[in-house]
């Protein structure tokens, strides 16, 4: 980690809901919710970022959560748990959070990927850059 | 030259923005119906969209993050999701109305029913956000929207009194015996369609496409300060000769001919052509900013990869958004619904959603944890405060005053 000893860090405002990009500056999810756990003195630590509809549906609370989420859960593979990025691939937390592994080798994006092979890769010219 | 070059952002965002279907109607309409003693209203959303275009630039420049990615952070998720929502449908619906109004423009030029044009425009607006890159794509309708110059050209051939305008413009009332109520729904919807938010969704998110920086931020200035009253200024032109041509004479503005019909009477054919030359770049422009903002709401509220810099492979889900409101603003448009309504409801809902987009916008501006000593000055907070004032009365009021008014018949 490279963020300077000493800066308090506010969940809710330095992190909940913040970009976060990879080292080729791509943009890879939101901070939809965090996971945490308890040292053993029992002081809460963050222990990785939580993406995806299944994260964020419950933080959105009430039917709206629930039917976000219910939809993460109809989208997702069978079995695969909530995405996560490990706290300790995270090198700045700044406008913007970066991570140190990119976007293609986190696999944290399945619908992205999806969506890339079935739809966009399919249209003429969606392997070249504008012109 | 280059200062010069890097103007053309704020031109077509102004062309695109400012000026679109929705300020060419209403703009043409009240001058046909209220003379310039609206005219107060555009000017005040002038002021209004340079002080948050200029926020918004400079959050860009400084926290690299483009406004709808900041909305969801100052909002909360919740908050920023109904947001979102809103802003997504007012977007596509003006985005239907803009590609409404290229087939209306090319109607005009070539006789051949718009609702015909409709597929061949969303077909062609897709393909340039597919292919076309970010700067080809201002500079090119930056330049063809200036065609609209021809509207000052021709106010200034009809030599009107000038004394008489500035009169109107100066010292306001309400000259068509028409009931306050609906000469106050055309005041907010003129100030909708200064201040639509797609604007800024569409100048901030540039600035990030551009990479700006720190030492942007007067570029980012000199494109709001020269881009934005540019637009205002052509839609006063716009209205001024609506209200010396058509107001005399009993004409109402209901369709895009009429507004081009004062620059016919006073300079001629070749002028009218330039004036629909105008019509078409400065909806095809805004068709391309609705069309794009679409996709970076939604791209930014979920943090996705959205943007013209890289492969369309590369930011999957923004492009696929983008492609389905493509499709949504055709089938709008081809259920044969009139597209000067849309347009006119468009700048209505806009109003209503403006308080959503500038709030965050002003709350932002002023956080030292993005912006350092970027922060807004005494003057920006005061006029922002004002503004927000004013915003939030508008959202209030117009609503009630479309349905007392009937939508202003």
């Amino acid at each position: 980690m490279t963020v300077a000893a000493g800066r308090v860090i506010d969940l809710h405002l330095h992190l909940l809901d913040r970009q976060v990009v990879d080292p080729d500056g791509r943009m890879v999810c939101k901070v939809d919710d965090l996971e945490l756990e308890l040292d053993e003195r029992g002081r809460p630590y963050v222990t990785a970022i939580l993406l995806g509809p299944r994260a964020l549906g419950p933080r959105l609370g009430g039917r709206l959560g629930r039917w976000v989420a219910a939809i993460g859960e109809r989208l997702a593979e069978r079995d695969r748990p909530v995405s996560r990025i490990d706290f300790s691939l995270v090198t700045d937390i700044g406008s913007a959070i970066a991570v140190s592994r990119p976007r293609g080798r986190l696999d944290v994006i399945p619908l992205e990927d999806w969506v890339e092979e079935h739809v966009i890769a399919r249209i003429p010219g969606s392997r070249h850059e504008s012109e | 030259m280059k200062q010069l070059l890097s103007v053309a952002l704020g031109v077509l965002t102004a062309i695109g923005g400012f000026v679109d279907i929705g300020d060419l109607v209403t703009s043409g309409l009240v001058g046909s119906r209220f003379g310039l003693s609206l005219a107060w209203a555009t000017l005040v959303g002038v002021v209004g969209i340079c002080l948050f275009a200029e926020m918004s630039g400079r959050v860009a420049a400084v926290s690299g993050r483009a406004t709808f990615d900041l909305v969801r952070e100052r909002l909360g998720p919740r908050a920023g999701l109904a947001n979102l929502a809103a802003s997504f449908l007012i977007t596509v619906l003006t985005f239907a109305a803009e590609v409404g109004g290229i087939a209306l423009a090319l109607e005009l030029a070539s006789s051949v029913n718009y609702l015909l044009w409709v597929p061949a425009a969303g077909l062609a607006v897709w393909l340039v956000i597919w292919r076309v890159r970010f700067s080809v794509l201002e500079n090119v309708f930056g330049l063809l929207g200036l065609a609209l110059v021809v509207f000052a050209v021709a106010l200034w051939k009809l030599s009107p009194s000038w004394s008489d305008l500035a009169h109107q413009v100066l010292a306001p009332h309400n000259p068509s015996g028409e009931g306050l109520p609906t000469y106050f729904y055309y005041a907010i919807a003129l100030f909708g369609a200064a201040m639509t938010p797609y604007e800024v969704f569409f100048f901030s998110s540039g600035g990030v496409e551009e990479h700006w920086t720190k030492r942007d931020i007067r570029t980012s200035r000199l494109n709001v300060f020269v881009g934005f009253p540019l637009g205002g200024l052509l839609s006063l032109s716009i209205a001024a000769t609506a209200a010396l041509v058509l107001l005399p004479r009993n004409i109402e503005v209901d369709a895009l001919a009429q507004v081009g019909l004062p620059v016919a009477v006073a300079a001629g054919k070749l002028a009218l052509a330039a004036a629909i030359l105008g019509f078409v770049a400065a909806t095809f422009g805004a068709a391309l900013e609705t069309g794009l903002s679409s996709g970076y709401a939604v791209a930014q509220y979920f943090g996705w990869q959205w943007g013209k810099l890289v492969r369309p492979r590369e930011a999957a889900r923004f492009h696929l958004v983008v492609l389905a409101s493509t499709i949504a603003a055709v089938a709008t448009i081809l259920t044969t619904i009139d597209p000067i309504k849309v347009t006119e409801y468009s700048v209505v809902f806009s109003a209503v959603a403006l308080p959503l987009t500038y709030l965050p916008i002003l709350v932002i501006s002023n956080d030292r944890d993005y912006m350092g000593d970027k922060v807004n000055g005494r003057v920006s907070n005061l006029l922002g405060s004002v503004f927000l004032v004013l915003v939030v009365v508008a959202a209030v009021a117009a609503i009630p005053l479309m349905l007392a008014t009937k939508a202003g018949q």
